[in-house]
Order: structure tokens, then C-alpha cells, then sequence
């Protein structure tokens, strides 16, 4: 066998999105200052109300201490040295159609595996009445550095009434749901990451399912940063209004640098009465390299907000970024509102990640489950941060948390710190963790029964991260899976 | 707050003109004072400090306090008894010891005043410190029953005390300490104890912390465990105006072996706050750690357990279980288990739970004809029970179980 030869192949192809696509852009110099907000505000054509907004944010920010409290390290970021808004050239027009789009670019999303064409997709939809299934059924909104490139399927999605656009285009078309939302969940001064996003936001998605609407497809955002010395600063806001359901998906990967580069982003979800949202994230930016260099700083504020009888559910796989900050959060103010949180977060070579929770429960009856798997190989550090609030007023609360790590190698690090304050005594809460390695045993019985090691940890970690996986919608699931065994070659000595 | 903070270092910085004492402490007490100035007092922007404020501290409760001659009534748990009323340490000659305990004052030996961790607190213990007290157990020693060390908190107006006690307990010794916090006046006790057990020593360690709920207690508790070492430790605390306790723990040598079980009560409008760590420093040990709270009416119980496995520390087996009773919806209880490991080869777990009596239970003793309260009672008994028959020695227990069952029904 050449397991030898294949092994060295896969443990170098390990970063499969490591290219870059060579399009001409539009980039702005580095550097970070008043006219940069005015001049992206103006780019985008906003309204006054919205600059006046960002330039409010940044007043905030200036005024920020840098947070210090994750269980990360980085040498200063330099905010001046980064460019806060890059656009591929061709988009300076803005196409019309997908067909005016850069063919360049869409060869990128091709290459990544996500297909922008409509056309080829909708041979998947002869009978759109029928109940939706198969792979071919995903709505994708595709962000290339600053601006959205192209957003799929979107008159089948206006037909039920959903809107599912770039934020950009949300703010010229829908000014009203966008004044209403933006910055309700996450405010502009919120934290020191978040603050400069409302500053400096490039895109992002809108997304708006009306009453009662069940979304008829999955919608998916890719990101991707290309540019070099560039920041990425999208935006996303999803509104589900009473009754209504939407699956919502977000990928993300970026050309393969010795620098570090930035993105930091702000997602709002606002659940109304009755309504469901579930957020699934495969982040896989670029990790850096074995020695630590390069690699995406990803600090990142995502937040939900549940009304009554509504449920939020965030399930992220993490397997990307040289630095992971992000706590998915969800603010259950509404009685019998649930909140969910599953997340594997995979670190190697020299990543670091501090990722977790935050379950606010105001409301009676409130629920919330968090199921978090992290692991950790080379020289990597992994935390779970979380924090459950039961507040005097959230009768019968009830959480349950569950976080595990495992470790492969002994220069890893795996870390738990979790922040539990009730204040009400109805509530139940339960919190559990345990840290070991893979067992002697089971890599015994895997190996006596002819698996050769390498795939039988394979094995035993998609096992450790099973009751994640089945959370996240089929094709996200099958991708993960597939991304953890990469990101899992050549981490096993 | 950070106002608050500020003043308050700073009184307790100007309240140190007057300390004097035994001359051998005097580099010790100067080089603490050296630390004081040099670093804050936590507000609620610290994050150890998150869930207690220092607002139940007036600027006189950093005033050192002058000896006083009270000698109030103790409690009698047999065994050697030695008394230090507001910190001061007793007439040492005095004392009638077992076999195999030799009692020092501290200032005879500077370098063993030293801790491990040094907070703004510790250094105030330091630079305020007129003489601490040093046990030694000789090696090889099987000490005959209890020794039994009272801090007695006297006075009635603001000012602090600050006890420092140093145990070292040599190679195969066996002891049982009893660490007795009592009084009912409102000063700040600002307590600093260091048990160091040596090779294959065998130390039983109790703290109980039963002072009244006008006082205030700040208090660092620090193990060193050397080579097959094996320290149990158990400890009984009820919340008072401010209770704040930082237990470390270093497990420095393989083979050692650490329990730790606690209870701690917050009821009326108490306030207690645990900061428990447990240190991994080297291969092959064993920490277990088993803690309940309780918060009822307008008490706040705050624990914070956390166990650090440091890269070296392969073969470690580290636990945590924090279990805790929320009576009011007044009450407040913040737990934080954390885990911060370094090494693949351990075995960690912790598990913290937050609950109400249940409320069948509560039906079925009701059906049966009990009071509530007797219910209440019984209830909150069986939540710590298996912490209270756990205790080997009968004196502590039989001293523990009243005051454990006064302190659950107050209030009901």
C-alpha cells in the first residue's frame, strides 16, 4: 500500500481552499478614520441615518479598551494597517444577473464547491410545489471580501414571500425592517469587536420570513476573504416573524497567507413569537501554518433573541481561524422560548480558540441546551467560555450544558470555564464536563479489527462529535465530517 | 467601585503606621507593604472578583486592630486548644502540646511566612502582621488527638485582624488540624493559612467558619503536598457580611493524594464566596473535590473550582462536583467549575448543578404528616449529608451536625 505516499499528499492538501483568485479590485488603503466610514457609506449608497449610525459606532469604539479576557494571545493588532473595504472591480456596476458576474469569481465558489448558477441548480426544482429535498436546494448569498457577489434562487424565495438579499440591498429596499432590527440584538457599542463592525460593516445577509411562513429552502451565505491585508466585516440580520421557520447556513474559508488577517463580524437574529431559526456555521478560515503563522483572526459577536414560544438553535463547527472568539448567545426573553447551542470546535498547529455560549433566560419556562466538543491536537489551545443566566423572574428555567474536550497529543491544551448564575429557585441547571484522551482500548479494538490508526481516531472523534453532527442540515453534516478528517491528517503521531 | 477600591487601599495603607512587632518579621513585613502599594484592590471589574464587592468593607475595617485580653467562650472539640484572639498569637510557652508539636512564632522564621499566591489581601496580612504562628509536627510524629486553633474576632467596632498560621508537617507524620473561625463582632478577619505536608505525611484539616453575620472574613488557605502526601480537608462555612475564601492547593510531588469537601450556607443576607484551585504540577496524583451550597432568602453563594493541569502532569486524576440548593428567588448562586488542562494523558470531570428542593419529595414527608419545616429540614440535611458522615473525627461532627441543622432552618 501507499499509505505513505497518500498520507504526505493529504497532510499537504490539507488546506484545500488555500488559493486565491487573481480578479481586479477595488481596494481601499489601509487605515482607519472617519472619512473610511463615509467613504464605504458613500460606496454603498446608504442614507444618512445609517452613516450617522456607523459614525456613532466608531465614536463608541475609539473609546473601547482592547478585551483581554479570553484565554488567547496575539501580538497588538494594528487597526490602521488594515484595509475596511476590497471589492472585485467588475462589481463596481453592479451586475444585473449572475451572467454579468465576474466568471473569475464564480470559478472561485465553483472551486470551493458551492454553485452560485441558478440555472444548474434549479434542474433539481421541476415541481416546485413538492416538499424540498436533496442537496440541490440551497438558496446561497456569496460574499466575496466587501460586497455580495450574488445571491441564488431569490424570485423562487419572493414567491413565499421571504426576502433573502445582501444587506446592502436590504438597506436601499427594505429601509424600514432594516432601521427597525439592525443593532437590536447586538448594539453598536456592545463590545469592542461589534463596535467596530458597526463602524465599518462591508455586507453581509438580510434575511425576513413573514408571518407564518415556513422558508422553502435552506439559505446559505459563503464567505470568503481573498484580498490580502484586508479585514472582512460582513453583517447579517435574520428576522423571523410570528410562526415562522427558517434553516440558515454559513461557510467561510480564505486564501492561505504568512500574515494575520481580520474578521469580525456581527450576526443579530430576532426569533418574534412562535418562530424558529436555526444557524448552522462550518467556519473553516484559514487555520496559519504549523509553525503559527498566518491565519485569520476571527472575533466574531453573534447573538439571538427569542419572544415567546420561539427557538433559536446554533450549531457551528469550527475548524478554522489561527484565533476563534465566539459565543453564539441567545437571549430567551420570551416565556417558553428555547435556546440551543451545539458546537464542535476542532484547534491544531498553533490555533487557539475561546468559543462557547451565552443562555440569558428572562422568560417563565425557558429551556436551554448546550452540547460543546472540543478538541485539541499540536500546540493548539481550546476553551469553552459559556455563561447561563437565570434571572428572578424565569420560572422553571432549565439548562443543561454539557461540554468535553479531547486530546491528542501532549502539548495541547483543553480548557473549561463556565459561568452559572441563577437567581431563581425553580430553575434546574446542570453542567458537565470530562477531558481525556482517545482510549488505549477502543484505538485496540479499531486496530485488531484491522483499521489502521490513523482512521480509527478518525472514527472515535466523528463518534466523540456525533450528537453535533446530527444537528446540522444533511449536506453541512457530510462536509463536516469530511472537514474534521482532514483537519485531523497527520495530527495523530 | 473603583473609587471604593482605591480609598480603601489606601487607608489600609496609612493604617499601617502604628504596626510594630517582633523584630525578625520586620524585611518580611516591608517587602508586603512593598506589594500592597504596588497593587490594586479588586472592584467588580476584577474578574476574580466578579461576584463580590468589597462595598461591606468601610475604610475603618483595614485598621489594624490593638490586642485585645477578651477571652470569650469556646467552643470544646477536646484535643490541645490554642486560642488567638484578634490575630494576636498566645503566650507559646504556655502551651501544654502533644508529642510532637513544636509551636514557633513565625517571626523565628521569616522564610516560612512566605505564600505561594499573593493577593492584595495577603500583602495586607503581611505588612499589618505582629507575629504569626508556626506549628511544626516532627517527622515520623502520630499526633494524639486534635489540635484544635481558635481565631477569636473581638471588638465592636470596624477595625481588622490578621492571623497568619504556618503548619509544616514533617515526613510520615500523622496530624488532625481544626481550624476554628468564632465571634460575633463586626471586624474584618483577614486570615492567611499555609499547611505544608511533607513526604508521606497524613494531614485531617477542618475549617469551620461560623461567625456571626456581622462579620467579615477574607481568607487564603494554602496545601503543599510533597511526595505521597494525602490531605483531607473539610470545610464548613457560613456566609456572613462578606466571606470571600481562596483555598490553593499544589499537588508538588508525584504520588500525592488531596480531598477536599466542603459546605458553605448562605442564608439571610449573607454573602460567601469560594475560590477553590487545585494545582497539577507534576505526574500521578489524585484531587477530589466535592462542594455544596446552599443560598436562601437574600444570601449570594459564589464557588469558583477550578483545576490546572500543567503540561508535565501526565497520570493526573482531578474531579470536581459542585452541587448546589436554591431556596429563594432573592438568593443568588454563581458557580464556575473550570478546567484548564495542558496534558492528554489525565482524567478530568467536573459537574455543577443548580436545584430546588424537589418539590415531591416535599409533598410525600408532608403527606406523612412532618412540618415543613421539618421537611425543609430533612431535606436540606439529606442534600449534605453524605459531606457530614463523611467527617472521622466525632467531636467535629458532633459539633458540626447542630450548627449545620441551626444554620438550615433559620429563616424558615
Amino acid at each position: 500500500m501507499s499509505t505513505q505516499a497518500e498520507l504526505e499528499k493529504l497532510v499537504k492538501a490539507d488546506y484545500a481552499a488555500g488559493f486565491t483568485t487573481d480578479v481586479e479590485s477595488d481596494t481601499l488603503p489601509p487605515g482607519l478614520n472617519e472619512d473610511v466610514i463615509r467613504f464605504i457609506s458613500a460606496k454603498k449608497g446608504e442614507p444618512q441615518w445609517l452613516l450617522d449610525w456607523r459614525l456613532e459606532a466608531y465614536r463608541k469604539w475609539q473609546d473601547m479598551p482592547h478585551p483581554n479576557w479570553a484565554h488567547i494571545q496575539h501580538p497588538p493588532i494594528d487597526y490602521n494597517a488594515v484595509s475596511y473595504y476590497s471589492a472585485p472591480k467588475s462589481m463596481a456596476d453592479g451586475p444585473k444577473s449572475l451572467d454579468e458576474v465576474d466568471p473569475e469569481l464564480l470559478r472561485t465558489y465553483e472551486k470551493l464547491g458551492i454553485p452560485l448558477h441558478e440555472q444548474e441548480m434549479l434542474a433539481g426544482v421541476q415541481n416546485p410545489t413538492a416538499p424540498v429535498t436533496g442537496s440541490s436546494n440551497v438558496a446561497v448569498d456569496a460574499v466575496f471580501d466587501s460586497v455580495s457577489v450574488g445571491t441564488t434562487f431569490k424570485a423562487k424565495l419572493k414567491e413565499a414571500g421571504v426576502i433573502f438579499c445582501s444587506i446592502s440591498e436590504a438597506v436601499k429596499d427594505y429601509p424600514q425592517l432594516v432601521k427597525k432590527y439592525l443593532g437590536s440584538v447586538v448594539p453598536q457599542g456592545d463590545n469592542f469587536y461589534a463596535a467596530l463592525n458597526s463602524a465599518v460593516f462591508s455586507d453581509g445577509s438580510f434575511v425576513y420570513i413573514p408571518k407564518g411562513v415556513r422558508c422553502p429552502m435552506e439559505l446559505s451565505t459563503y464567505f470568503r476573504i481573498n484580498e490580502a491585508n484586508t479585514g472582512q466585516f460582513e453583517r447579517t440580520l435574520i428576522v423571523a416573524d410570528e410562526g415562522s421557520h427558517v434553516s440558515y447556513l454559513e461557510g467561510c474559508t480564505a486564501p492561505m497567507r504568512d500574515e494575520n488577517q481580520l474578521h469580525a463580524a456581527v450576526v443579530e437574529l430576532v426569533a418574534l413569537p412562535g418562530a424558529e431559526i436555526k444557524y448552522s456555521t462550518v467556519q473553516n478560515w484559514y487555520p496559519g501554518d504549523e509553525e503559527g503563522r498566518g491565519g485569520i483572526y476571527n472575533f466574531v459577536t453573534k447573538r439571538g433573541v427569542c419572544h415567546d414560544n420561539a427557538k433559536i438553535s446554533w450549531t457551528q463547527v469550527e475548524t478554522g481561524s489561527a484565533i476563534t472568539w465566539k459565543y453564539p448567545s441567545v437571549v430567551l426573553r420570551g416565556d417558553n422560548s428555547i435556546g440551543e447551542f451545539y458546537s464542535v470546535a476542532l484547534t491544531r498547529y498553533k490555533q487557539q480558540a475561546d468559543t462557547g455560549t451565552k443562555m440569558i433566560h428572562l422568560g417563565k419556562n425557558t429551556k436551554s441546551t448546550i452540547i460543546s466538543k472540543g478538541i485539541s491536537a499540536g500546540r493548539s489551545q481550546n476553551a469553552y467560555r459559556g455563561l447561563v443566566r437565570i434571572s428572578p423572574r424565569a420560572d422553571n428555567a432549565r439548562n443543561f450544558t454539557q461540554c468535553d474536550s479531547l486530546l491528542l497529543g501532549d502539548t495541547c491544551g483543553a480548557h473549561t470555564f463556565p459561568y452559572i448564575e441563577s437567581r431563581n429557585p425553580s430553575a434546574t441547571l446542570e453542567h458537565e464536563a470530562t477531558t481525556s484522551k482517545v482510549s488505549d482500548d477502543q484505538l485496540f479494538l479499531c486496530r485488531q479489527r484491522g483499521i489502521d490508526t490513523e482512521k480509527a481516531v478518525s472514527m472515535i472523534v466523528n463518534g466523540f462529535c456525533k450528537e453535533v453532527f446530527k444537528e446540522l442540515p444533511m449536506e453541512f453534516a457530510v462536509e463536516a465530517g469530511k472537514l474534521l478528517e482532514v483537519s485531523l491528517e497527520g495530527a495523530v503521531g | 467601585m473603583v473609587v471604593h477600591a482605591a480609598e480603601l487601599k489606601q487607608a489600609a495603607i496609612q493604617g499601617l503606621t502604628h504596626v510594630t512587632g517582633a523584630d525578625g518579621l520586620a524585611d518580611f513585613r516591608a517587602h508586603a507593604r512593598d506589594t500592597l502599594a504596588a497593587v490594586a484592590f479588586p472592584d467588580r471589574k476584577t474578574e476574580d472578583w466578579k461576584y463580590t464587592s468589597l462595598k461591606a468593607l468601610e475604610k475603618d475595617h483595614v485598621r489594624v486592630l490593638a490586642a485585645s485580653t477578651d477571652t470569650p467562650a469556646l467552643p470544646d472539640l477536646g484535643g490541645t486548644q490554642v486560642v488567638l484572639v484578634n490575630g494576636q498569637i498566645p503566650d507559646l510557652d504556655s502551651l501544654a502540646l502533644p508529642a510532637g508539636v513544636i509551636a514557633q512564632p513565625l517571626s523565628s522564621h521569616q522564610d516560612k511566612a512566605t505564600t505561594d499566591m499573593v493577593g492584595p489581601f495577603t500583602a495586607l496580612n503581611g505588612a499589618a502582621l505582629s507575629d504569626g504562628l508556626l506549628l511544626s509536627i516532627t517527622a515520623g510524629a502520630d499526633v494524639d488527638g486534635l489540635i484544635h486553633i481558635v481565631h477569636v474576632a473581638s471588638g465592636t467596632q470596624a477595625a481588622s485582624a490578621h492571623p497568619r498560621l504556618v503548619i509544616e508537617v514533617g515526613s510520615n507524620a500523622r496530624v488532625t488540624l481544626v481550624e476554628h473561625y468564632i465571634g460575633s463582632s463586626p471586624i474584618l478577619t483577614n486570615a492567611v493559612t499555609r499547611i505544608d505536608a511533607h513526604c508521606n505525611s497524613q494531614v485531617t484539616h477542618y475549617r469551620l467558619q461560623s461567625e456571626g453575620s456581622e462579620a467579615r472574613h477574607i481568607g487564603l488557605l494554602e496545601f503543599e503536598l510533597a511526595r505521597d502526601a494525602r490531605v483531607t480537608s473539610f470545610q464548613f462555612m457560613q456566609g456572613c457580611a462578606l466571606r470571600r475564601n481562596d483555598v490553593h492547593a499544589v499537588m508538588a510531588e508525584s504520588g500525592s493524594d488531596l480531598r477536599m469537601k466542603g459546605i458553605f450556607l448562605a442564608r439571610g443576607k449573607s454573602h460567601i464566596d469560594n475560590h477553590v484551585c487545585v494545582e497539577h504540577r507534576v505526574p500521578n496524583c489524585e484531587s477530589d473535590q466535592v462542594y455544596k451550597g446552599i443560598a436562601g432568602e437574600h444570601g449570594r453563594a459564589v464557588f469558583n473550582g477550578r483545576i490546572h493541569i500543567h503540561d508535565g502532569a501526565s497520570g493526573t486524576n482531578a474531579e470536581l462536583s459542585n452541587k448546589n440548593l436554591l431556596l429563594s428567588n432573592t438568593a443568588e448562586i454563581d458557580t464556575k467549575p473550570e478546567l484548564e488542562i495542558y496534558n492528554d494523558d489525565v482524567k478530568c470531570a467536573h459537574g455543577t448543578t443548580v436545584g430546588q428542593m424537589d418539590a415531591t419529595q416535599l409533598f410525600y414527608l408532608r403527606s406523612r404528616g412532618i412540618s415543613e419545616i421539618d421537611a425543609k429540614r430533612m431535606l436540606g440535611t439529606g442534600f449534605v449529608n453524605e459531606l457530614l458522615l463523611a467527617i472521622p473525627d466525632d467531636a467535629v461532627q458532633a459539633w458540626v451536625t447542630p450548627w449545620l441543622a441551626d444554620a438550615l432552618t433559620e429563616g424558615l
